[in-house]
């Protein structure tokens, strides 16, 4: 460790452009996967909002939500799996405020649900985006899918579904609207057990029945996979380099007896170094970014995501050094003594 | 009394379908304290001799006991432990680690043969040796601003700082000039008296035989006068 510092501070400016990389690349990833969890946020806040569970719609909807519809005799079926299980509906839709703007939001209506928020006929609980907007609590909006006017009663936090707002609205609004007179989808808090002509999910199989979820995930996913192979491979290539440059050094030192093992401790200390401070700053960063990133921006980065990524990037290091280290196990004394130097 | 033993040395080199004999059977004892020179013309097999003797490079076949522990059958572990607490390595060129600085070269050389003694012991003997060889003002300089006679002095003192055994020296004054050569030669004399240390040492240089009690002369892979 002595000896792997001596050497970074002799040699500044080779470690500190290795760490400017990692720092770069690890920026990069962790802003990568803030923006894959903003998105993922705010496609589907709602059902990431809810404890695990079972979701269940009809199976001839085949995983598309809005064409499904529960009969009678499969909600009894499933009331008789879980009595407590949760009947609900989303449906994207519009509303208009007092001066007639338009403003698109999910629907979602449920019956009984301790997970949503409660309302009556003819009120509203909208996702804290519209408070930003300037809504207040006791206005009213309309819309062209009823007659009458619903009263906003509150402010949802986080509640977003297929990247809008979420507006919860009592079903008997919901069943007027939307001309029906059942529930789409049913949860339940219990294990998967299998319903007569019903699909069952759980929660992150039902996040990809939603539009574009999996989609967008997996595009966003495959980038940040590929920048922590190439911070690997970054670390290979330079440690390598460094490698190849030392094998004299290194050859000497096996020569009066320094152990294979210690040298590799040597070079594993410089990857955690220079991993550690790369991270720190990027996270630093990232986190501050998260704090004043503009709130119409899907950012999201939790402290969680964060030490995972880190997890992440030193392993990666660690096999990347590990690999270029080959060298040091494979350099013979005798190699070093015949080449002359210092 | 012998502490180190060469017993029926050979070795060989392949090249393709050839073999190549350097060292044809080379049997030698050498004393505590006593300073050897091995002699002989270039491919005489000399410094082959030492590098095999020094645990650095397998030999074919024969035996090397040092202490009363065969060296040739010990693994690699057990060889590097016996180079790293008993033996001391000065080489044609210094070979300085580059980025520690002159006193950090002798503090590794103590951490690698795992002594026992306590930082302030440690200090005051890295002291000693960079005093015997003229390197104290220099103890936090790093090897590319030394010259080439400083180099192979804190070279010694690095070789010595763990107190070992045998200190084998291959053509330590080769890259000096005459009067560098007389100073390190000098030195390691010296050192080999004041600290009862065995020193194998290869030279090209007739000058230096002076400073050896016993000269060992090779040709074609055997000794032919010791």
């Amino acid at each position: 460790m002595k000896m792997a510092w001596k050497e970074m501070k002799k040699y500044k400016l080779r470690y500190t452009i290795l760490g400017s990389i990692i720092f770069l690349i690890s920026l990069l990833t962790l802003s990568i996967s803030g923006l894959a969890n903003g998105l993922s946020q705010d496609n589907a806040a709602l059902i990431k909002n809810m404890p695990d569970g079972t979701f269940y719609m009809e199976e001839s909807a085949e995983e598309n939500h809005s064409f499904s519809a529960l009969a009678d005799e499969q909600i009894e079926e499933l009331k008789d799996i879980d009595p407590d299980v949760t009947l609900f509906s989303i449906q994207m839709g519009e509303f208009q405020d007092n001066e007639d703007k338009k403003h698109s939001l999910a629907y979602v209506s449920a019956e009984d649900a301790e997970m949503f928020p409660e309302t009556a006929p003819g009120e509203i609980v909208v996702d804290q985006s519209f408070q930003e907007e300037g809504f207040e609590i006791g206005d009213t909006v309309s819309t062209s899918l009823m007659d009458k006017d619903l009263t906003i009663t509150g402010f949802a936090e986080q509640e977003k579904y297929s990247h809008s707002p979420v507006g919860f609205i009592n079903s008997e609004d919901f069943f007027e609207m939307y001309k029906t007179d059942t529930f789409q989808l049913a949860f339940t808090e219990t294990a998967g057990e299998p319903v007569d002509e019903l699909s069952h999910f759980n929660n992150g199989d039902f996040l990809n029945t939603i539009p574009s979820y999996s989609a967008e995930q997996m595009s966003l996913n495959m980038i940040i996979i590929f920048l922590y192979v190439i911070s690997g491979m970054l670390f290979a290539i330079f440690f390598y380099m460094i490698n190849v440059q030392k094998l004299g050094t290194f050859g000497i030192l096996k020569a009066i007896g320094v152990k294979t093992f210690t040298l590799f401790k040597m070079m594993w200390a410089q990857m955690f170094i220079i991993t550690i401070i790369s991270l720190l700053s990027a996270a630093g960063i990232s986190q501050l970014f998260n704090m004043f990133a503009p709130s119409g921006m899907p950012f999201h980065l939790t402290a969680g995501m964060v030490l995972l990524s880190s997890g992440a990037f030193m392993i990666i290091g660690f096999i990347g050094a590990t690999l270029s280290g080959i060298q040091i196990k494979q350099v013979e004394p005798m190699q070093a003594i015949n080449q002359g130097g210092a | 009394m012998s502490l180190f033993q060469l017993e029926d040395i050979k070795k060989e080199f392949k090249h393709g379908s050839t073999k190549e004999q350097i060292l044809k059977g080379i049997n030698l004892e050498l004393k505590r304290g006593e300073l050897t020179a091995l002699v002989g013309a270039s491919g005489s097999g000399k410094s082959t001799l030492l590098t095999i003797a020094a645990g650095l490079q397998d030999l074919s076949s024969g035996s090397i006991t040092f202490g009363g522990q065969n060296m040739s059958a010990m693994n690699a572990e057990g060889i590097r432990e016996i180079r790293a607490k008993y033996f001391g390595f000065v080489f044609q060129h210094a070979h300085l680690v580059p980025f520690l600085t002159v006193r950090e070269q002798l503090e590794l050389m103590l951490d690698t043969a795992e002594t026992k003694w306590s930082k302030k012991s440690r200090a005051a003997r890295i002291e000693d040796a960079l005093k015997t060889v003229d390197m104290w003002n220099h103890k936090d300089s790093y090897p590319e601003s030394l010259s080439g006679g400083e180099k192979q002095r804190v070279a010694i003192a690095r070789a010595i700082i763990h107190e070992p055994e045998i200190l084998f020296a291959d053509e330590p004054t080769a890259s000096l000039d005459s009067k560098r050569s007389i100073e390190v030669m000098e030195l390691i004399e010296k050192l080999a008296r004041e600290l009862n240390i065995t020193v194998l040492m290869v030279t090209h240089d007739n000058d230096m035989l002076e400073y050896a009690e016993r000269i060992v002369e090779m040709k074609d892979g055997k000794i032919i006068e010791s």
